[in-house]
């Protein structure tokens, strides 16, 4: 690097060198913030007592019991609806078969009836 | 650093303020996500650094100042000269804003390339691109008042 760049460089330095805050800015700030902390009521205060230390882990497990519940919810669901549709189908082959049985019945007894009959006759 | 880098980026005291007062405000709302001195230090430095973009961006701040329209050092300028330091500044200015942010980043907060393509999530050819581009054209334009007093 030559002596012109290291002058630069020295130059942009000091140009960019760090400034401080204007006067009052830290008292500004902590009035926002304050402001801002008044504003962490209801649900955010409640998380931040319920997940006080550990936050991302808490959340973590917070988001995973969700997830579970989820789909154990679903699960749920999907069998309640097929335990319904067994019952409706079982109804229906109970009285298929109740139906089956009046008929098969009826059939016996036009049976008896005809053999007895027959039987008088010879 | 934040009011700095704002400040160094924006070249308004007031804008400088806003933007580093929403950097602490969001510091404060994302304090349990940050652990460490150094980790909080590194999420300032982005944080500024891209709020200081869209500020200027959204108020529409980007320079009036073009390379052509900034005069020429005088001759009794030497380094050191609080003038020529503004003019280096107001130089900076007309950069394009990822030009000047490399800038500010390389010489206010003294990081290397590969540190200044992390935070501002850019290649580090890009970055090196960017400050051999800037410090070219601040050499041609400043050559003569630096080299003058180096004989």
């Amino acid at each position: 690097m030559s002596r012109l760049d290291d002058e630069l460089s020295n130059e942009l330095k000091k140009a960019l060198r760090r400034e401080e805050p204007p006067v009052g800015f830290e008292g500004r700030l902590m009035a926002r913030l304050s402001s801002e902390s008044k504003r962490e009521t209801g649900l955010a205060r409640w998380f931040k007592l319920a997940l006080p230390r550990f936050p991302m882990m808490s959340r973590l497990a917070f988001a995973s019991v969700l997830c579970l519940m989820f789909v154990a919810g679903v699960h749920y669901e999907r069998e309640r609806q097929e335990r319904v549709e067994g019952e409706a189908a079982k109804a229906k082959l109970m009285q298929a078969l109740r139906v089956t049985g009046t008929e098969l019945q009826a059939m016996r007894e036009k049976v008896m009836a005809s053999s007895g009959d027959r039987a008088a006759g010879e | 650093m934040v009011f700095s880098i704002a400040l160094h980026y924006l070249h308004d005291r007031e804008s400088a303020e806003e933007v580093a007062q929403d950097v602490f405000v969001q510091l404060y709302r994302q304090r349990d996500r940050l652990s460490g001195p150094g980790h909080v230090t590194a999420w300032l430095r982005r944080v500024a650094c891209h709020r200081s973009i869209d500020y200027a961006r959204s108020h529409r701040l980007d320079p009036k100042i073009g390379l052509e329209e900034l005069a020429e050092p005088a001759s009794e300028e030497r380094p050191g000269d609080p003038m020529l330091r503004e003019k280096l500044r107001k130089l900076i200015l007309s950069l394009s804003e990822k030009a000047r942010m490399v800038m500010i980043l390389r010489y206010q907060e003294d990081l290397d390339p590969e540190e200044i393509a992390r935070e501002l999530e850019m290649p580090v050819s890009t970055v090196k691109s960017h400050l051999q581009r800037s410090l070219a054209t601040l050499r041609e334009k400043f050559g003569r008042a630096l080299g003058g007093s180096l004989g």
